[in-house]
């Protein structure tokens, strides 16, 4: 729920019950100010029925008028307890029953107690407190009508920092590089929330930043020990004879060192491409590099009997040809790798996208796999081959997307 | 031909000399700036091999002053940067290739041999070897006068060969040399024993001598024997 929905849920409903009680308490007490209105009315009539007793030692003509109407009744002995009430009036020229009220009394008319009953319609009354009322509720609809439009307009209005804000935080990539751009307000708030977000985002981007450097300066540091070993190892091989244990070990050591070289020049190349330091754009020809990569591939395509299907239609880039090499060769290299013997490959390329599309067996988590280090059951790679070109996707903005179905599966590059 | 080494690591400097050392090679050697610069300005090589940060000075400026005055030795840059970002200032002012760090022997060896014969050549571009003759523009191979067909691969890994002629060649540094280091090459070892079947079938075939030897299951060996 947002915000201003539940702060306008609360504030109306508050709203409403206040109004509410308002409006009762306001009925009762109009109601009863009249009442006494009446029950004065009421009295006056009484007090003429008994000035006119005490003239004429008679009771007087009854009559009715202006909803008013009194009542003589013998009484036996005891006089009737003066009294109010409330009670229901018959319009005689209307024909319906009207809420009224009653005085009880009793007046003695030369020896014969009378009841005196002196009624009069609320129906005026009952009129006056429906307007009222209906004023009332005309006024909480309309001041709840003000109070939503208001909360909405001024709300939202108010809010805008706060939502240009969130914004920013939800589009926030350590790899991006235009940081969080400041939103000036003029409440305090949203001023120290933007400060704050703008603080963070900088230390969270200097940290990252740092870090990658070192990344990029350890694998950078590492490549000068490790030529040294490659060097020793090519002019160990030139020495002598080796036996057969010993060839073994320095088979060994070279398919170890070359998989150091590649684990660190993977490392180096990501970082790298996190800290946008890839430049060198040139004009790309990914149908020229896409059917070198096929021919650096034929011998293990051709081993493993793999029916390739090509559709290589012409596609220009404008990027760093070493990237698009490297995003070409993975891509190849884990379809025919993760493939079985006389299994299908398929490479498709267009103006608009990439796909190539392989048999294989299992199937594995996309997100997974992307992460760096993670390798599928039986993978012999290095766990970097795909967050690579994941990586080398992003970097120009294309799309890289996995569908299996059933044992195809099919990556696709979006241009 | 003459070469001078410039790299400031000890280890890797000793191990090129000691490569290339011997046959038909004169090498020297600088560990910084200063004395690269002092010699480049004296002595004239076919081939300088040299590495960009140097103490007191980067390698770039040595290619500088080599162009600045005339001269055109050849230059390979060996250098730790990837080959995404100095590449082509090296190769802009006028170094003729350049190579990654860290680098098989033999590789760094069959480049400074293309470059040199680019150079020395000048203009003839055929490659003899005893009975093989090799024309470099049109990429064919004649054995006594008769055209050997050999694959793009199979082309290349002879050049390879004769570039390292002498030298064990492992099979680490054949599977880069023909595959590039972004594919995984432990998978690729199979095929280099059929790549080099081929070429020896083809040359023998063709008659001339078998000069490939495998060398104790580590590598190759070409051999002038």
């Amino acid at each position: 729920m947002k915000l201003f929905d539940k702060y306008n849920r609360v504030n109306i409903g508050v709203t409403i019950i206040i109004m509410l009680v308002t409006g009762i308490v306001y009925y009762y007490t109009i109601s009863h100010i009249l009442t006494g209105q009446i029950d004065k009315d009421l009295v006056l009539e009484e007090n003429e029925v008994f000035s006119y007793v005490n003239k004429n030692h008679r009771l007087p003509d009854v009559y009715e008028s202006n909803h008013q109407q009194i009542v003589f009744a013998p009484l036996k002995q005891q006089k009737a307890q003066r009294r109010f009430l409330d009670t229901v009036y018959r319009d005689d020229d209307e024909k319906d029953m009207e809420a009224a009220r009653a005085l009880i009394s009793s007046v003695t008319v030369s020896g014969q107690n009378y009841r005196i009953i002196v009624t009069q319609s609320k129906v005026e009354t009952e009129d006056l407190i429906q307007i009222i009322f209906l004023i009332t509720i005309g006024v909480i609809v309309a001041l709840l009508a003000i109070l939503i439009i208001l909360n909405r307009v001024i709300l939202k209005s108010i809010w805008k920092p706060f939502y240009k804000v969130l914004f920013q935080l939800k589009e926030f990539s350590l790899a991006s590089h235009p940081t969080v751009s400041s939103t000036p307000s003029t409440i305090d708030e949203f001023t120290e929330l933007n400060q704050a977000v703008i603080n963070m985002a900088d230390r969270v981007k200097s940290d990252y930043q740092n870090l990658k450097v070192f990344t990029e300066n350890a694998s950078h540091e590492l490549m000068t020990p490790i030529s040294i070993i490659n060097s020793k190892l090519d002019t160990l091989v030139q020495t002598d004879e080796f036996t057969d244990k010993q060839s073994k070990l320095l088979n060994d050591i070279y398919g170890t060192v070359t998989r150091l070289t590649r684990l660190n020049k993977s490392m180096l190349l990501l970082a790298k491409i996190e800290n946008g330091l890839i430049k060198d754009n040139t004009d790309v020809n990914v149908k020229l590099i896409l059917e070198e990569c096929i021919y650096q591939h034929e011998e293990m395509i051709h081993q493993l009997g793999i029916n390739l299907k090509t559709t290589l239609g012409e596609k220009q880039l404008l990027a760093n040809k070493s990237l698009i090499e490297i995003l070409l060769n993975n891509l190849l290299s884990n379809a025919i790798r993760h493939n079985y013997q006389n299994g299908e490959l398929s490479i498709e390329l267009d103006a608009e996208k990439l796909t190539i599309t392989n048999t294989g067996k299992g199937s594995f988590d996309f997100d997974k796999v992307l992460k760096r280090f993670y390798k599928s059951d039986g993978s012999e790679g290095i766990g970097l081959g795909l967050t690579l070109c994941k990586q080398i996707c992003d970097n120009y903005g294309f799309t890289f997307r996995y569908i299996q179905e059933g044992k195809l599966h099919s990556f696709s590059v979006i241009f | 031909m003459k070469i001078l080494i410039v790299e400031d690591e000890a280890g890797l400097r000793d191990s090129i000399e000691s490569y290339f050392t011997g046959s038909d090679s004169i090498c020297e050697t600088a560990g910084d700036f200063t004395t690269a610069l002092a010699k480049v300005s004296v002595y004239r090589y076919d081939c300088v091999i040299l590495d960009l940060t140097l103490p007191q000075g980067t390698g770039l400026d040595i290619v500088k002053h080599l162009k600045e005055n005339g001269h055109n030795d050849g230059v390979l840059i060996i250098s730790a940067k990837n080959s995404l970002d100095d590449r082509l200032t090296g190769l802009d002012l006028g170094a003729d290739d350049y190579l990654t760090k860290p680098f098989h022997l033999s590789e760094l060896r069959s480049r400074v041999t293309a470059i040199v014969r680019r150079r020395t050549f000048n203009g003839s571009s055929i490659l003899k070897f005893n009975e093989i003759n090799i024309d470099l523009d049109a990429k064919t191979v004649k054995v006594n006068d008769a055209i050997v067909k050999f694959t793009r691969k199979e082309y290349s890994l002879l050049l390879y060969f004769i570039a390292n002629k002498g030298k064990v060649v492992s099979k680490s540094a054949i599977a880069e040399h023909l595959w590039g280091d972004s594919i995984d090459i432990a998978d690729n070892f199979d095929f280099i024993y059929s790549h080099i079947k081929n070429i020896r079938k083809k040359l023998v075939e063709a008659g001339a001598n078998d000069y490939i030897q495998a060398a104790y299951g580590m590598g190759y060996k070409f051999t002038d024997a």
